[in-house]
């Protein structure tokens, strides 16, 4: 396996020993470049009590480009499509190699408390986001209590 | 190069796929839009000019189960065709299919499918009595 960058190594060994609330991110063992990560939902909103599974890869040009982020929970939230994907502009144009894994998770989670459907991925959601947004509220907090609250 | 992982490797071939970036004779997708763990897919041909296959279209299943890309996936057309590396119940035969045989990490559902249009095109195949046309497995 080609040798990781500094970079990618001192942001790893931050993530474990300064590790920001409410997230977690562990490298794989045999993919020093691909993490298991979960977010808890924030407090004041419907996906409190939540915690998703997300998975994040860096490609090798990063960081001149975003890392890549996935929800694994499914997930309720105008801006997250069926498969997990997530449209947030600093994982797109916005993206700037000041950036890192943790702001950029700092950023999913904030993206948890402040659904935006004007900007949508999900167009379904978005809609139904729009035109009842308390009904919206009450689905994903049905959602996260069916896919992301341990049942045990 | 780092490896690229699988559900990382898919979602870039199914961008590909849902923008029509790749090669206008095939295509690809998702058999199911909210499948998140992107296993089962449809893959399309259309049959290559001067055969027995021009103008037809075939479908085709595609599995990538967890050992994709490290393995090559499944693939199974569900139009019947006459060809040598498919088997009388459409399972594209892995022996007899240089792609899947001789599978690299590199290559993707594009590639199966251009590969296996190609073979229909081959001189030895694209005279072979064909199935009547749109009849399935």
């Amino acid at each position: 396996m080609a040798t990781l960058p500094k970079r990618i190594i001192k942001e790893t060994e931050r993530l474990v020993s300064d590790p920001v609330p409410g997230i977690t991110a562990s490298p794989s063992d045999d993919n020093l470049r691909y993490f298991e990560v979960t977010i808890d939902g924030p407090s004041l909103s419907p996906y409190a009590n939540g915690k998703f599974q997300l998975e994040l890869y860096l490609p090798d040009e990063y960081p001149m480009c975003a890392p890549k982020v996935r929800f694994l929970t499914k997930i309720y939230h105008p801006n997250i499509d069926k498969l997990g994907r997530i449209c947030l502009d600093v994982l797109k144009d916005n993206w700037s190699p000041a950036l890192q894994i943790r702001t950029i998770l700092l950023s999913i989670q904030a993206l948890l408390g402040a659904p935006n459907p004007d900007d949508p991925l999900a167009n379904d959601v978005a809609q139904e986001w729009k035109q009842d947004e308390q009904k919206a509220i009450s689905v994903a907090k049905e959602w996260t209590e069916k896919y992301a609250v341990s049942k045990d | 190069m780092s490896k690229v992982p699988r559900n990382f490797k898919l979602l870039e071939e199914l961008e590909k796929g849902e923008k029509g970036l790749g090669a206008e004779s095939i295509s690809y997708g998702l058999a199911n839009q909210d499948d998140i763990t992107m296993t089962y897919w449809n893959g399309t041909i259309l049959g290559p000019p001067h055969s027995n296959h021009e103008n037809r279209i075939y479908s085709l299943t595609i599995i990538c189960d967890e050992t994709y890309p490290d393995k090559p996936p499944k693939v199974r057309f569900t139009t019947k065709i006459n060809l040598p590396c498919v088997d009388s119940e459409g399972h594209v035969i892995i022996s007899n299919f240089e792609t899947l045989k001789n599978w690299k990490r590199s290559y993707t559902m594009e590639t199966v499918l251009l590969e296996l249009r190609k073979s229909m095109a081959l001189a030895t195949n694209k005279k072979l009595p064909q199935p009547v046309e749109n009849s399935t497995y």
